[in-house]
């Protein structure tokens, strides 16, 4: 091998390196500055909004799309946010509980489905989101790196961390969904006529019941669970689990189990599943697992009527 | 270790093993069945002094390579058609199918051996006595599972020399890898994203959805072959080899004779040499070309997957063929000028819609809904990502188009940089790499 040769190759893949590293540095602290200005959009704009909130607010609800649209922190008793978000789960959840203050009374409100906590192969992916901040909080890149294999790419590139999310954040950078500061973290849903008939469609089809065969509490799930319940224990937080109303929902045993688990756990738990069983309305729901905004100011009365009867 | 090529190929050898292991160790056996039979047919045609005797071993090696691919690639879909056609008559068949999972690569290293023993036949190449030599042509990672399918002539002799460290060649190498990365991670899966929702649901959609679907997947086939192509070319290069070029911008191709002189050249070019040619070519009056022609692209297609979606792709393509052979035997000049991109790229796209769909039924529909001119307001579905699959193609055919009007050949343009714009071409690269990569798809061409 040719030494001369050997060493102008070694040159050049030491060029890239440096100039890539330095160049991906810049990228990444140029985005951040951006990022940071934020404050709409579901990916950066609302995980921006809850760490401004988050230390202000006295109730701060979590979970997927049902929490997102189910719950308005305006019908609550005291100043909240919905940190809910799509395809969100108990990993993501219990990141950003671990990042509430440490001393502030709050209430933290949980919304579980049957579907993911008896889920046998849930790994934890939902905190994926997050690694937008992976290099920018501690207690981010401890979870993330938990539940994701060393990444050494990312580690080396930390732009990376904005895979994916370049065109929104400049988009939501020049055009701002919406007005932050009366942006609680709820996401309406207004049902048009289409929608309604495509709904009621679905409605006269035939259903199969498709219950869970086992009723095994995912140990990650369990972990997490029992992680949230600590930090809330000890940091002056009052945590309730709740699940959100179902359109119909035909599975019960799983509903038995949920009781008798957080019952073990000592966790306060409401199930609303069945809350419009008897007084139900189309005009209630966008589809049988989603709340139209009628529903979803309903429900988050009962909702706030429930959380205070015992206190 | 010595600076001597068999200590080399041993190397490469044991690393092609592994790296085709890691998938599963036990279709390791079929790779080495192969090489054995084309390593002993090889010798044998050479040795043999007679015609019988040549033609014999080469009927060895066809069988055993044939016979492979036809059981672990065709067998399930002779017995479902065979299955379907007796149902057809009213007799019905008991169940024929097995379990059978199809080796990564075999359509691939298959065509490649069988070049061997037929150029050998045909006296064009010298066997090789080296077996690790010949081991290692036929397993070399870098093209083992995709291609381009390399001729012994272009390969063995690279084999079985030292190779040496040539700067230009690592310059060149490595600038194609990161084209290749762009082209496969960044363009072709997010273009996939969305082709993949469209396709999951056709009769769902309207007719602007269906072909705006359909043109992202044909970009997105060509980005993924040629990106998955461009690294197999660099990697190769690292290592002191030099390959084929594969794909030449096909799309820039005024009828369907140039898009195949453009598109998949390895395959392209082993079917015309030999499947073409030894059906005869055009050397025996033009219905026999036209024949020729047909039967090749609908083997073409049938070597793609085992389902009748490719051989009709296949159909389409030897159709387009024979007509155009028809047509420019009326006239002098062999294109269709400009026109000609508009009407070979609608033929690609209507093939496209067979190849991506996942059965005849779906391609039906497909086709039916697009006829239907229900040209409406597009799906959209994740906006994010259809802006992303966007603007990256506009980038991708920009860098296409640039290689065309200034008429350079990316497979040298890496060595031609200074250091410094090879610097900055990389560093752009991996930062658009590490923005806008998407982890969704799998090289689209392992599956054959």
């Amino acid at each position: 091998m040719d030494k001369l040769n050997f060493g102008s190759a070694l040159k050049l893949i030491v060029y890239i390196l440096v100039i890539s590293y330095i160049t991906d540095k810049i990228i990444y602290y140029a985005l951040n500055t951006v990022s940071d200005k934020i404050l709409s959009g579901q990916a950066v704009g609302k995980l921006n909004h809850f760490l401004i909130v988050k230390d202000s607010v006295d109730i701060l609800t979590f979970g997927n799309s049902r929490t997102n649209h189910h719950i308005n922190p305006e019908k609550l008793s005291l100043p909240g946010f919905n940190m809910g978000s799509d395809a969100r789960s108990i990993a993501f959840c219990a990141t950003l509980i671990k990042m509430l203050p440490k001393d502030k009374k709050q209430l933290v409100v949980v919304n579980v489905d049957s579907k993911n906590i008896f889920k046998t192969n849930y790994s934890g992916d939902d905190i994926g989101p997050l690694r937008i901040r992976y290099h920018r909080s501690d207690i981010i890149k401890q979870e993330v790196d938990k539940v994701f294999s060393y990444d050494p790419i990312q580690n080396f590139y930390w732009s990376k961390a904005y895979n994916g999310k370049v065109l929104g954040l400049f988009k939501n950078f020049f055009m701002p969904k919406y007005d932050h500061t009366k942006y609680h973290g709820y996401d309406p849903i207004y049902v048009n006529e289409t929608q309604r008939e495509i709904f009621k469609n679905f409605l006269k089809k035939p259903k199969r019941k498709e219950c869970l065969d086992s009723y095994i509490l995912n140990p990650l799930y369990e972990s997490y669970l029992n992680q949230i319940k600590t930090f809330c224990e000890n940091n002056n937080k009052r945590l309730v689990l709740i699940t959100s109303p179902f359109y119909s929902d035909e599975c019960k045993n799983d509903n038995k189990k949920m009781i008798e688990i957080f019952k073990t756990m000592n966790i306060e738990y409401h199930d609303f599943s069945d809350l419009f069983r008897d007084n139900n309305q189309i005009e209630y729901w966008k589809d049988d697992v989603h709340l139209s905004d009628k529903g979803a100011q309903v429900f988050s009365e009962i909702l706030n009527n429930a959380l205070y009867k015992k206190n | 270790m010595k600076n001597n090529y068999k200590y080399q190929n041993i190397l490469l050898l044991v690393s092609s093993y592994i790296f085709y292991a890691w998938w599963d160790w036990r279709f390791l056996s079929l790779i080495l069945f192969s090489s054995f039979v084309d390593y002993f047919s090889g010798l044998n045609i050479e040795a043999s002094k007679t015609n019988a005797g040549r033609k014999k071993w080469l009927l060895v090696s066809l069988c055993s390579n044939l016979g492979l691919l036809g059981v672990f690639k065709y067998y399930n879909f002779f017995a479902d058609s065979f299955s379907d056609l007796m149902f057809g008559f009213g007799w019905e068949v008991d169940d024929l199918t097995l379990n059978i999972i199809l080796p990564v690569g075999i359509s691939f290293y298959t065509f490649q051996t069988l070049s061997y023993t037929i150029d050998i036949y045909r006296d064009q190449f010298k066997p090789t006595k080296d077996i690790i030599s010949f081991l290692t042509y036929i397993s070399f990672f870098p093209q083992l599972v995709a291609g381009p399918i390399e001729r012994a002539s272009n390969l063995l002799p690279q084999i079985e020399t030292k190779r040496e460290f040539k700067h230009k060649w690592f310059n060149e190498g490595i600038f194609q890898i990161l084209v290749g990365l762009f082209r496969k991670i960044v363009i072709a899966d997010n273009l996939g994203t969305y082709v993949d929702a469209v396709y999951y649901n056709p009769e769902i959609h309207n007719s602007s959805t269906l072909v705006l679907a359909t043109f992202f997947y044909a970009f997105q086939i060509y980005y993924d072959f040629s990106g998955y192509s461009d690294i197999a070319i660099g990697s190769a290069k690292l290592l002191g080899f030099k390959f084929h070029q594969n794909f030449n911008l096909p799309y820039f191709s005024k009828s369907i004779t140039e898009f195949w002189r453009k598109w998949h050249m390895s395959l392209s070019f082993w079917l015309r040499d030999y499947l073409y040619i030894s059906l005869g070519g055009n050397r025996k009056g033009i219905k026999i070309t036209y024949r020729n022609l047909m039967l090749t692209m609908l083997l073409g297609g049938l070597w793609h997957g085992s389902s009748w979606n490719f051989v009709i792709w296949g159909g389409i393509h030897g159709l387009a063929l024979g007509l155009e052979k028809f047509v420019f035997s009326l006239k002098k000049n062999q294109n269709f000028g400009f026109f000609g991109y508009i009407y070979t790229f609608i033929v690609v796209l209507l093939s496209w819609v067979f190849f991506r769909a996942p059965d005849l039924d779906s391609s039906l529909t497909i086709i039916k809904k697009i006829l239907s001119f229900e040209f409406l307001m597009p799906f959209i579905g994740d906006f994010n990502n259809v802006a992303i699959s966007v603007l990256m193609l506009l980038l991708g055919i920009g860098f296409d188009l640039y290689i065309r009007l200034k008429k350079v050949d990316l497979e040298i343009l890496g060595g031609k940089l200074s250091i410094f714009r090879l610097v900055t071409f990389a560093t752009v690269i991996i930062m658009l790499l590490n923005l806008f990569y998407s982890t969704s798809n799998n090289f689209i061409y392992f599956q054959f």
